[in-house]
């Protein structure tokens, strides 16, 4: 009796996990990194945790697929190691760059792809100058391709006491209040506006802060170019 | 024994005979059916109570997500901080961004079909009516329709404007998956219904359902809307393929017909409705406007009771707890809301702040809408004082401005957090009613939201889910600001005048001059007067200015102090306690597609730029 009841469970703990299917797909087992080259040359796109977005469209999975993102860090590169591997369309979008065209790649493991991007200006000779508390920003800013350029909203420092400092990372005090309201076309920008002074006064001595610039569009995304990041070391009174 | 068992086979048998006689096909009794409701007009009634109840009105308890997914307002909420203007800056509250920009995915086809369903039921049944009661309500369900339509196509442009009963499994998947119109044609397709519904709809109707003059405002509104997205929209836009297509942004040569077509259904209203005159005092007058359930101002109300389980909060929320018996406020007017009425005057022209033996003396001289709209430190509600300060100076010199630059831990001043703290073992630091620097709970501009507030509750049945205040949808001083902006935009700014003026004047503030009007100064009139009532976010959205307003702003207080060596007063404008930022992207100028309705429906790609 005993032996038919262990024989009757033995059977039906069979046919129930018969009706299991297994799942044969593949993880996400497929990476895919690279980065953003400012165009024509070897230096990294300065950028923001997120201020670039690439996109990543699976054609292979559907034709209409939900989008997904990945965001760029803060040395100008990008990178998702948890993608399944497939057919995408990829496009990277939502910095203060010239609109690129979007690319398709097969993404399996280890995949690399760099962009290369055309800023809308580039800050060239980004000085500072500490005099106790109080420090200068003086910088130029050019632009490789004119026609057709959005319009520059504002001129703004950003100042934080991370070297992860940028729009949406930097301490409001010294940072947006201190923006320059520009409002203009490129062509109509003075000598003056395209080679600002900003003056950030009251730093707090004894602390280590990291400063750069940013020129804001009002393109779709409002995004900005930036400096390169100065680290600041303030002095014990 | 043997005998009794057949005898209940017998009667088993005898039953099952009996009981196969009756018909398995008969209809069920706890469902109603179409000849319940559309052969009597209280089946009606009972149908559209319905239809009025998931109607998008942003009222009292609208969250733009809802909580818990619920959806809009029918959960019974009470947390009214969460409101749309604290989130943008009309208000300063627990909203650090613009949490409802994202999109919560509202989709009310359900809703919608049960309009649809019931235009095309109801003329089956037209015998059971006499005279033209069945064209009237068919008037009523195409204005509750285009009600619908204005609350998705505001959020996300052009989408589907269906306008028959769509029937699964009759019709196939690919017939049901209609395609996105393009944003102008839903525009277009809106006044169309709203035309229908004026020229069907009787002159007036029972409080809480819409006659001809709300489907006449509605349309003002909503060609509104259109003419400043053609407008605004070609200048201020995100680039996409969903813009390319036409589904999102109307050609900016549309802009001028559809102002035309807001001014001239704003004046339908001309001489039918009138503004709140019966108080003589203005202020007072202000304050019944939104609380005298028989104005001549309202159009449409939506009314709330405690016994229909409804009731709101208002009351217990935007008052400090201080003055309630229950519930707790969060949400507070901002400087930058007051001074629309134009700058405080609390510095003297060396740049000292002004010495005030009470702090209520600076609400002398202000226009008493203002006053009606908002409560200024000193003022009082149910017996008690709004007891407002921020802290004390021990004392004070130099400049208002040079204090406000220095930070805080180098100012001569003591602050606290609660109300228990004092100065001197005899002077509380901060008021009964705030200006908090932890919780919420208190002010942190001063200032506490008036318009509303029923003042003349006692402070004991003030409490959660006891206000049954009715929420005016449309009031003629909206449409008024509707046609002036129509006219102003237009060109028309001697009618805009007048509009504006009739504001003005019942408000007791100065007139304006026609020199005065611009597009600038007709906004800033309707900032002020529809101030907490849900249009400033939609507004600065269709102005295309939202992202210009909110581009990591931070929004100001007015922050009364106690100078205890001179035993005055003095005030200074500065930041919020909370110092919270607010930002918007423009993505969301325009609400994304929700994802579970692409999944469905392939045919509304492409989804709203960026997104």
């Amino acid at each position: 009796m005993k032996q038919l009841i262990t024989m009757a469970g033995l059977l039906m703990v069979l046919g129930f996990t018969s009706c299991l299917k297994k799942d044969n797909l593949d993880g996400p087992n497929a990476s895919l990194e690279g980065n953003f080259f400012v165009a024509g040359t070897k230096n990294n796109f300065q950028t923001a945790t997120g201020s670039i977005q690439v996109k990543l469209e699976q054609l292979s999975w559907s034709e209409t697929p939900a989008p997904q993102e990945i965001p760029s860090k803060i040395d100008g590169t990008y990178k998702n190691s948890k993608l399944f591997g497939g057919h995408y369309r990829v496009t990277p979008y939502g910095g203060a760059f010239w609109p690129v065209l979007p690319i398709e790649i097969d993404i399996s493991g280890g995949t690399k792809q760099d962009f290369e991007l055309t800023p809308y200006t580039e800050i060239n000779n980004f000085t500072v100058q500490l005099d106790t508390t109080t420090l200068k920003l003086r910088f130029d800013i050019s632009a490789p391709v004119e026609a057709g350029m959005p319009t520059i909203t504002e001129i703004q420092p950003y100042l934080n006491t991370t070297s992860m400092v940028g729009p949406g990372a930097s301490i409001y005090e010294f940072s947006d209040m201190k923006k320059i309201t520009v409002n203009k076309e490129w062509a109509d920008m003075t000598p003056a506006d395209k080679s600002p002074e900003i003056t950030i006064e009251g730093l707090l001595p004894g602390r280590i802060f990291y400063v750069r610039v940013g020129v804001r569009y009002n393109d779709s995304y409002k995004s900005s170019n930036l400096s390169n990041i100065i680290q600041i070391k303030v002095d014990q009174k | 024994m043997k005998t009794l068992h057949k005898f209940y086979c017998t009667l088993i048998a005898l039953l099952l005979a009996v009981s196969s006689c009756h018909k398995l096909d008969i209809k069920p009794v706890n469902v109603l059916n179409d000849d319940q409701i559309f052969g009597s007009e209280a089946g009606i009634n009972t149908y559209l109570a319905q239809v009025y109840r998931k109607l998008p009105i942003e009222d009292f308890s609208y969250r733009p997500a809802g909580r818990d997914g619920w959806g809009f307002n029918l959960h019974h909420e009470w947390e009214h901080f969460w409101h749309l203007g604290a989130g943008c800056g009309e208000m300063v509250g627990p909203w650090g961004g613009l949490d409802f920009a994202g999109g919560f995915g509202y989709w009310p086809y359900a809703d919608i079909r049960a309009v649809n369903y019931f235009i095309e039921t109801l003329p089956r049944y037209s015998d059971k009516y006499v005279g033209n009661k069945v064209n009237e309500l068919l008037g009523e369900a195409y204005f509750l329709r285009a009600y619908y339509y204005f609350a998705l196509v505001k959020r996300y442009g052009g989408i589907p404007y269906i306008t028959v009963v769509q029937n699964f499994p009759q019709q196939t998947v690919e017939e049901l998956q209609v395609p996105r119109n393009k944003e102008e044609e839903c525009w277009n397709f809106i006044a169309e219904d709203l035309d229908k519904a004026w020229s069907m709809m009787p002159e007036t109707s029972v409080s809480g359902r819409a006659n001809k003059y709300a489907a006449a405002a509605l349309k003002s509104r909503a060609m509104l809307y259109a003419g400043s997205i053609a407008k605004y929209g070609s200048l201020n836009f995100v680039e996409g393929d969903a813009r390319a297509q036409g589904f999102v942004g109307i050609p900016a040569d549309k802009a001028e017909d559809f102002f035309n077509r807001s001014w001239e259904a704003a004046k339908l209203l001309e001489a039918k409705y009138s503004l709140y005159q019966k108080e003589g005092d203005k202020e007072l007058n202000y304050v019944m406007t939104f609380l005298d359930n028989n104005s001549p101002e309202n159009i449409l109300v939506r009314d709330y009771s405690v016994p229909g389980n409804n009731a709101h909060s208002w009351d217990a929320t935007f008052s400090p707890r201080f003055m309630t018996a229950d519930g707790l406020s969060r949400a507070y007017p901002t400087l930058e809301l007051v001074e629309r009425w134009g700058v405080l005057n609390v510095i003297n022209p060396d740049g000292t702040p002004k010495r005030y033996d009470d702090v209520v003396t600076l609400t002398q001289g202000l226009e008493p809408r203002l006053l009606a709209t908002v409560y200024f430190p000193g003022t009082t509600l149910r017996g008690l004082k709004f007891d407002v300060r921020r802290g004390i100076y021990p004392s004070f010199s130099g400049t208002a401005a040079a204090e406000v630059a220095k930070p805080d831990n180098q100012r001569n001043m003591f602050t606290a957090s609660g109300q228990d703290a004092k100065y001197n073992d005899e002077m509380q630091i901060i008021g009964m009613t705030g200006i908090s620097t932890s919780t919420d709970q208190w002010t942190r501009t001063g200032f506490y939201v008036r318009k509303y507030i029923d003042f003349r509750r006692p402070q004991s049945e003030v409490g959660l889910f006891t206000s049954t205040t009715h929420w005016i949808e449309f009031r003629y001083a909206e449409v008024l600001l509707n046609r002036a902006e129509a006219a102003v935009e237009t060109g028309k700014t001697e009618d805009a005048m007048n509009c504006i003026n009739l504001l003005r004047t019942r408000g007791g503030g100065a007139t304006l001059s026609q020199g005065e009007v611009t597009v600038e100064s007709v906004r800033n009139e309707r900032c002020k007067e529809l101030a907490f009532e849900n249009h400033y976010w939609w507004d600065i959205r269709r102005w295309r200015t939202a992202d210009v307003i909110l581009n990591n702003q931070r929004f100001k207080g007015l922050l009364p102090y106690y100078v205890y060596d001179e035993k005055k007063f003095i005030m200074l404008r500065e930041q919020e306690t909370f110092g919270r930022n607010y930002n918007f992207e423009k993505r969301a100028y325009y609400e994304p597609i929700p994802g579970g309705e692409l999944a469905k429906n392939p045919n509304l790609y492409p989804n709203n730029p960026n997104y």
